[in-house]
């Protein structure tokens, strides 16, 4: 039997407290969305009337409008509460009690509901004698779903929620902190704790939030991201501090918070047969310290299809590489030495031209021994217009540049290295 | 001890086991030799030839000159990056595409932004000490002896190779770098006749080892960087039966 929870209306805040609340009730709630639910009340102890009766008095401090129903399946049960708070739809004759209800019951778009209407099918009952086969057939594959709802057969699963599990440790109120070794004292006993509540909870934490107050009352966020979701308070310890290194505060420390984020389930994997040889958590800590001393992120670089060379790539942050399994014949790929550009700061250039194309170029000005190009670039509508001729071009002192021209202005883009 | 051997030797049961369990160990094939990174190849054969199987494995490398030495680096990164991590401390003139047409795997690449000495030092400084990367590559900025020296002695023992790229490397650098390779441009090799017909496929490069604290310096290699998909395919479709002119250019500083 299933107990219908609906609420009108609610926030989602206030509704994620309400069914934690009605966890009392069931430990199996299926939260279809914010204002409807369904608890699972096979096996629990009492009767419908009682089970409602529960309901109602845990969630009355909510101060939420509340209907409740029980029934069978899902249908039967929103059925039960749209009827009237508190009706119980006994087994086996849902269909006759669904049947003065109106199609609304089964959430479906309001156009259909009114096409239906002009055809004379206002309510469930209507609904359940039209012959399955010509309305499937009319109404297309969703309707052999409404059909059989309006009989009261429901095949949708129940679905439980997952319970939003918070692991947090904090220190207020404990005194005032100044010295650095005080602050990672109490942070390697907050971590302590965390990783103890995340091995007791079989989970491991991918992030962690700290939030440090001070005595001026100001809150300074930290989101620190973890080489590999993990339960150890050493590994954590070590990015929380590599993080925090370099980082001064205006006053004095008065509270710590840290909370567990990215949380998964399951053990964490190892790297037996792993290919790579690099450690995930040293290289945490050090982006980490980058990061905390540079204040730039440390980044990887991705290419793409671009007409410029300066859009053909563009950085993202770092993120560890997924592990490769060792493989006989790693090490046999063979790519050929490739001419590398580097990019230049765009700098206008003086070029003399002779027969349209590079002479001398520079200053102080030197001779062009030979010169590629031009190709054209393009980067048209939709992006910023740019148009340029691009040359490479090889010059007397042994140097090889890729220059452009745009309008009537040349431009050093890079050199060869 | 004297007197363990004494008492081994008066022992004929003892001594038959040892000799028995000698004799058995002796036919056993060797256990697995731990083995040391000594060197850093760099995957073209003429140069590791050169280096006596490659850049060094751990320390201080400065490598000079103006071109060529980052299709050196290109290549010694695609080969790292295959097992470990890498980084470049960059100054803004990277090109990644460049790196990835050399078979560099750019997820396993850190590049850091730092521009000024101190924050390229201190970077540096932070990427060997973790040991998190195999080799770091980065400008040379100006920085005293004394920084150079820590930077290679903690290189050397953290087990990273650290190259520091420069045109030409300071007396500090040159000092404290453990190897110093010369890359100068030598012949440019164009495909086609002239104008848009035309395209840099790639260069010759000599590379020399100018001090090598594991070799006599003075070894030398010719190393050719072609990329032949840098427009070569596309022009010969449009060309359509007319013959490709393949010529080579000597680069007039080269032969200076």
């Amino acid at each position: 039997m299933l107990l219908c929870v609906e609420a009108t209306p609610v926030e989602v805040a206030t509704w994620e407290d309400a069914l934690d609340a009605l966890d009392a009730v069931s430990p199996l709630i299926d939260d279809v969305r914010p204002g409807l639910a369904f608890l699972e009340m096979r096996g629990m102890p009492g009767r419908p009337p009682q089970w409602i009766e529960h309901a109602r008095k845990i969630l009355g401090a909510a101060c939420l409008r509340v209907r409740f129903g029980v029934g069978v399946n899902r249908i039967a049960a929103r059925g039960a509460a749209f009827t009237k708070d508190g009706t119980i739809f006994p087994a086996g004759r849902e269909r006759a009690l669904l049947a003065p209800l109106p199609l609304s019951v089964l959430e479906i778009d309001e156009d259909v509901i009114e096409r239906l209407r002009l055809l004379g099918i206002e309510r469930l009952g209507d609904l359940a004698r039209l012959p399955h086969g010509p309305f499937v057939r009319r109404f297309g594959a969703r309707a052999a779903r409404w059909h059989a709802l309006a009989r009261g057969q429901d095949t949708r699963p129940f679905v439980p929620r997952a319970h939003v599990a918070v692991i947090e440790a904090a220190l207020l109120g404990e005194g005032r902190a100044e010295d650095e070794a005080q602050v990672f004292f109490a942070l390697r006993m907050l971590l302590a704790r965390i990783a103890s509540d995340l091995e007791r909870s079989g989970r491991r934490a991918g992030a962690l939030e700290l939030a440090i107050e001070l005595e001026d009352a100001q809150t300074h966020r930290f989101d620190i991201v973890l080489a590999a979701p993990t339960a150890q308070e050493r590994a954590m310890f070590d990015v929380v501090r590599a993080k925090l290194e370099g980082v001064t505060f205006p006053a004095a420390i008065v509270g710590l918070r840290v909370r567990a984020a990215g949380l998964e389930e399951g053990g964490e994997t190892l790297a037996l047969l792993a290919g790579d040889d690099f450690d995930p958590q040293a290289v945490a800590v050090t982006i980490a310290r980058l990061e905390s001393v540079l204040g730039t992120p440390v980044q990887r670089a991705r290419t793409k299809e671009a007409h410029a060379l300066e859009d053909r790539f563009s950085y993202e942050r770092f993120e560890l590489p997924k592990r490769t399994v060792l493989r006989d014949g790693a090490q046999t790929q063979a790519e050929a030495v490739v001419p590398q550009l580097r990019l230049l700061t765009v700098a206008e250039i003086s070029v003399r031209l002779r027969a349209g194309e590079p002479a001398v170029v520079g200053d102080p000005p030197r001779a062009v021994l030979e010169c590629a190009g031009p190709w054209r670039i393009d980067t048209g509508w939709p992006d910023h217009d740019v148009v340029r001729d691009e040359y490479d071009v090889l010059l007397e002192d042994g140097e090889l540049y890729r220059i452009y021209r745009q309008g009537t202005h040349w431009y050093v883009r890079g050199a060869y290295d | 001890m004297a007197s363990e051997q004494t008492n081994f030797s008066e022992d004929p049961g003892r001594r038959e086991a040892f000799s028995a369990l000698k004799s058995s160990l002796a036919g056993r094939p060797a256990g697995p030799q731990s083995r040391i990174v000594d060197s850093t190849p760099t995957s073209i054969e003429a140069l590791d030839r050169a280096l006596g199987g490659g850049l060094p494995g751990s320390g201080l490398i400065a490598l000079e000159g103006r071109s060529g030495r980052w299709s050196i680096l290109a290549k010694t990164l695609a080969n790292v990056t295959r097992r470990a991590l890498a980084a470049i401390i960059d100054d803004g003139s990277l090109y990644p595409p460049g790196l990835a047409r050399a078979g560099v795997r750019l997820d396993r690449v850190m590049i850091v932004q730092a521009a000024t000495p101190k924050g390229i030092a201190r970077a540096a400084d932070i990427l060997i000490r973790s040991r998190a990367c195999r080799l770091v590559l980065m400008g040379a900025p100006e920085l005293r002896a004394a920084a150079w020296m820590r930077l290679a002695a903690v290189a050397h023992r953290a087990g990273v190779l650290l190259v520091a790229i420069s045109e030409r490397a300071g007396a500090a650098l040159a000092a404290a770098a453990s190897m110093r390779l010369r890359c100068e441009l030598e012949r440019v090799v164009l495909h086609g006749s002239r104008g848009p017909w035309c395209t840099v496929e790639g260069y010759d490069v000599r590379a020399s080892i100018g001090k090598d604290k594991r070799a006599a310096s003075g070894a030398w290699a010719r190393v050719r960087a072609i990329d032949t998909a840098m427009g070569t395919e596309l022009r010969e479709r449009l060309l359509a039966g007319d013959r490709p002119i393949h010529r080579e250019r000597v680069s007039r500083a080269a032969v200076r």
